[in-house]
C-alpha cells in the first residue's frame, strides 16, 4: 500500500500584502527623498535661532563649531592649524564651493569670527552662518 | 511564483534604517561674507552710519546707551526712516555668542537695514 501525500498548493498572494507593499514603497521613496546625507559634527551643535535666514540649499562644506570652540570639517574634527590647508584644498577643488558655518549659539564670537575672516582670506565667496529658524508667533 | 515575503522583509529593513538613523534639522542660513557685486554696491552709496557695539554679555550698546531689541529695533527704523541708506556696522565683543550676534542681525533684517556689515578688530603684532 502506498500512501500518496497530496502537495499543498501554495497560498495565492492576498490584495492585502499587495497594498502593504505599496505603503511600505511609499514611505521608504518618502524618506530618501526628503533626508539629505550630512556629516554630522562629533560634537552637540545648536545653532543659533533667528527669524531672517533664507531657505538652506544642499551641498558645500560644513565648518562645525562647538561651544568651547572645537572644530570639525564635515564631520571630522580638525585642529585650528590644520584647518587652514584643509579649506585651500576643497577651494581648489571647487571654487565656487559655499562654506556653512555651523556654529554653537553660545559660543563665543572669538571662536567663530576668525574663522569667517580666514575662509573669506582664502578666496571663499559664499559663506553662510547656519541658524535654526523661529518659530511663528 | 517569485514569492514576495522576501522583499517585503528586505523594504521593511531599509525603512527602519531610514528611520532610525535620520536626524532630520531644519535649518536656514544668513548670509556671512558679501558677495563682490553686493560689497562694490554698498561702497558706492553714501548715507549715515550706524555703529552698534555688542558687549560680551550680548547687550547691544550705540552711543554708550544699551538697548534691548525692541528700543534697538524703534532706533533702526527711526534712522532708516530719516536715511535709507544708513550703513548699520555691529561690532561685537569677542566674548558675545553667537546667538547675541545673530539676534541684532535678525532685528536689523526685520526693520529693513540692507546695509549691514560685522566688524572686527584685529590685533596686529
Amino acid at each position: 500500500m502506498s500512501l500518496r501525500l497530496k502537495r499543498r498548493e501554495p497560498p495565492a498572494q492576498s490584495e492585502t500584502i499587495i497594498a502593504l507593499i505599496d505603503v511600505v514603497f511609499f514611505l521608504l521613496v518618502f524618506f530618501m527623498l526628503i533626508g539629505r546625507m550630512d556629516a554630522t559634527a562629533p560634537f552637540d551643535v545648536s545653532p543659533p535661532i533667528a527669524a531672517s535666514g533664507s531657505d538652506m540649499p544642499a551641498g558645500g562644506a560644513t565648518l562645525s563649531v562647538s561651544r568651547l570652540g572645537d572644530l570639525a570639517l564635515d564631520g571630522r574634527e580638525i585642529t585650528r592649524d590644520a584647518l587652514g590647508p584643509a579649506l585651500s584644498q576643497l577651494l581648489d577643488a571647487d571654487p565656487a564651493l559655499r562654506l556653512r558655518v555651523n556654529a554653537h549659539k553660545n559660543a563665543e564670537l572669538r571662536h567663530v569670527l576668525p574663522l569667517v575672516g580666514d575662509a573669506e582670506a582664502l578666496g571663499f565667496r559664499d559663506v553662510v552662518l547656519v541658524v535654526t529658524p523661529a518659530e511663528a508667533p | 511564483m517569485i514569492s514576495l515575503v522576501p522583499m517585503i522583509d528586505v523594504m521593511l529593513i531599509l525603512l527602519v534604517f531610514f528611520m532610525v538613523t535620520s536626524t532630520y534639522l531644519n535649518l536656514d542660513m544668513i548670509p556671512a561674507v558679501q558677495q563682490q557685486e553686493d560689497r562694490a554696491g554698498a561702497a558706492s552709496g553714501v548715507g549715515e552710519t550706524l555703529m552698534i557695539r555688542l558687549g560680551s554679555d550680548g547687550q547691544p550698546v550705540v552711543r554708550g546707551q544699551a538697548l534691548n531689541d525692541r528700543d534697538l529695533a524703534a532706533l533702526l527704523q527711526q534712522r532708516l526712516r530719516a536715511d535709507p541708506l544708513t550703513q548699520v556696522l555691529v561690532l561685537p565683543s569677542g566674548g558675545a555668542t553667537t546667538q547675541a550676534l545673530i539676534s541684532v542681525m535678525d532685528v536689523a533684517a526685520r526693520v529693513g537695514a540692507e546695509r549691514l556689515r560685522v566688524i572686527r578688530l584685529e590685533a596686529r603684532p
